[in-house]
């Protein structure tokens, strides 16, 4: 069951890291709005679902709401030159009002309400019990191979120099800006996308849920590099999916065990920050170590 | 009429001072010329490539391309009609796309649909240019540029900027950042292109040799001016001493310049004759 629990949550959260490898790994560009996406996300798909419209209607809303807001991020970085960290910061901060005025209310419980996760194992015909599983990898593999699809077009190549180098992009008749507010954009979406599944799957959308996204979507994202080693990027979309799962489920093991060694569920976040800086400092531990200087 | 730069001025702040890096300057190029610049650190010389490209925009005056006011234009509008190559050879090419795929995008100079950027056809295409430079870079499509050594690289980054026969290319130093050899191959493969496809070129260099060798016209630059403009029969009779003496004439007293012709001992050899020369003027 822990295990179960834990792929569930890993594909339906491989999205958000899905987009976090987007803006991170593609494009270069820390983005914190995800931190506001995602519950922006829950929010949304909830308040759709809580006034009687369809729940996979209420998560396309989600995702559309999601595209706004990382368009929004990308044009104070690109077009009013907000640095990139800021501009992720003021979106997030908006959106934790934005959020509280879209649900009404800091906590919206969806328990007993229709999902997208039931809707659509009906039309699958997907037995009891397995519809999470099921159609949160439905939404997660389908959605890495758009992304992958995607970023093989002349559009998604140029998305992956601009990211690399935007100078060379403009030479070559193309605005790195604007590939950045799309990318940071379609970014938001599999967020907010993310968010909104999520709420579904665990039964409420709570204003509170999206502090740590971006920690948890570098988590997964280093992990999964770390872990499988990818080369070419569809196995990189896949190991980014992986690393979702591998980190759900150091998460579930964390909090069933973590008592005995004296962790609770409040010092999760400390410890997940701590593996993704050890990640991100690694090579300048390693020169160091090296003796090497800068 | 490929090229009219009509009295541009672009002026810079440095703590607290300010210097033009132009000073009313007017450049007509037209089509077919090649024309290299030389001029001491700070003459204007990247100054004029980056107005004329549009990632500076200038404070007075005007830029022409094929008799249409672009000053107003972004750099990627007119990056349809400019091909350009920088020093840094990490600056035209990006690092973590394949050699297939940087080329495809320079093949599709602005183009942003939903297409593959390398379909079969294509990729077969790209391999047939590669092996015109004979490198052995058409083996290699499917590598990530971040592999190439620093020439490769910069010879990639020459391709794609001639690729789709630009009206315009704009040469910045962009084999001084290579070893000799390198040097040599990538100015060769430049010269082989603009010929193949009678580029329009302004080419910015450092050397004075190589600023008498290459193209059919020489400009040399000072303080945000045009001192010097020879056309290829005054440019044929030119020797490097001669220019170290015209150098000389409008003060320009910058060693390290003069020193950069030397390529290996017997050029450095000429050098010090000719700085001996240039005193004696």
């Amino acid at each position: 069951m822990l295990f179960l629990g834990a792929l569930e949550q890993g594909l339906i959260y491989g999205l958000m890291a899905l987009g976090v490898y987007l803006s991170f790994r593609v494009l270069s560009f820390p983005d914190l709005s995800v931190d506001g996406t995602f519950p922006l996300g829950a929010a949304v798909a909830g308040i759709l679902v809580f006034r009687g419209f369809d729940p996979i209607l209420a998560v396309l809303g989600a995702l559309g709401a999601g595209l706004l807001a990382g368009a929004f991020t990308g044009v104070l970085a690109t077009r009013l030159r907000i640095p990139g960290l800021l501009a992720g910061v003021l979106t997030m901060i908006m959106l934790y009002s934005l959020n509280l005025r879209i649900m009404g209310r800091p906590n919206l419980p969806l328990l007993g309400r229709p999902t997208a996760f039931l809707r659509l194992s009906q039309v699958f015909a997907i037995p009891r019990g397995w519809e999470a599983l099921s159609i949160g990898g439905l939404f997660a593999l389908g959605l890495a191979l758009l992304l992958f699809l995607f970023l093989k077009t002349e559009l998604g190549g140029a998305m992956r120099a601009t990211g690399d180098n935007p100078q060379m992009v403009q030479a070559y008749g193309m605005s790195p800006e604007s590939l950045t507010t799309l990318g940071i954009s379609i970014s938001n979406g599999l967020v907010a996308l993310s968010g909104a599944l999520a709420s579904q799957y665990s039964g409420f959308a709570d204003v509170g849920m999206g502090v740590g996204t971006i920690i948890a979507g570098l988590a997964s994202v280093i992990v999964g590099e770390i872990l499988f080693r990818p080369r070419g990027i569809a196995w990189h979309l896949l190991a980014v999916l992986g690393g979702s799962v591998v980190y759900r489920l150091a998460i579930s093991l964390a909090l069933r065990y973590g008592a005995t060694l004296g962790f609770t569920a409040s010092d999760l976040r400390l410890v997940t920050a701590l593996v993704v800086l050890l990640a991100l400092a690694a090579p300048a531990l390693r020169s160091a170590l090296r003796g090497e200087t800068g | 009429m490929i090229l009219r730069v009509l009295e541009v001025t672009k002026t810079f702040s440095l703590g607290g001072s300010r210097f033009s890096a132009l000073d009313n300057l007017t450049l007509f190029l037209s089509e077919g010329d090649f024309a290299t610049v030389i001029g001491s650190n700070g003459a204007g010389k990247t100054t004029l490539l980056n107005v004329i490209a549009g990632t500076l925009r200038p404070d007075r005056g005007k830029v022409e391309i094929l008799g249409q006011d672009v000053t107003r234009w972004p750099a990627q509008r007119r990056a349809k009609l400019i091909g350009r190559v920088f020093q840094d050879p990490l600056r035209g090419t990006a690092s973590q796309l394949t050699v297939a795929e940087n080329l495809a995008l320079a093949a599709k100079k602005g183009g942003r649909g939903l297409a593959p950027l390398l379909s079969r056809g294509r990729r077969r295409y790209l391999a047939q240019v590669l092996a015109s430079l004979e490198m052995g870079l058409e083996g290699r499509l499917g590598e990530k540029v971040a592999h190439l050594s620093g020439g490769e690289r910069q010879a990639l980054a020459v391709l794609m900027a001639t690729l789709t026969r630009p009206k315009l290319l704009l040469l910045d130093e962009h084999t001084a950042a290579l070893d000799p050899a390198n040097a040599e191959k990538v100015l060769a493969i430049t010269e082989k292109l603009v010929a193949e496809h009678r580029l329009t070129t302004l080419m910015v260099t450092h050397r004075m040799d190589q600023a008498l060798a290459v193209g059919n016209r020489l400009i040399m630059m000072h303080k945000g001016q045009i001192v010097l403009d020879l056309d290829e029969e005054e440019k044929r009779r030119l020797r490097v001493e001669d220019l170290v003496g015209l150098f000389r004439k409008v003060g320009v007293s910058d060693d390290a310049l003069l020193l950069a012709t030397n390529d290996d001992g017997e050029k450095g050899m000429m050098a010090e004759e000719a700085k001996k020369l240039a005193h004696l003027l």
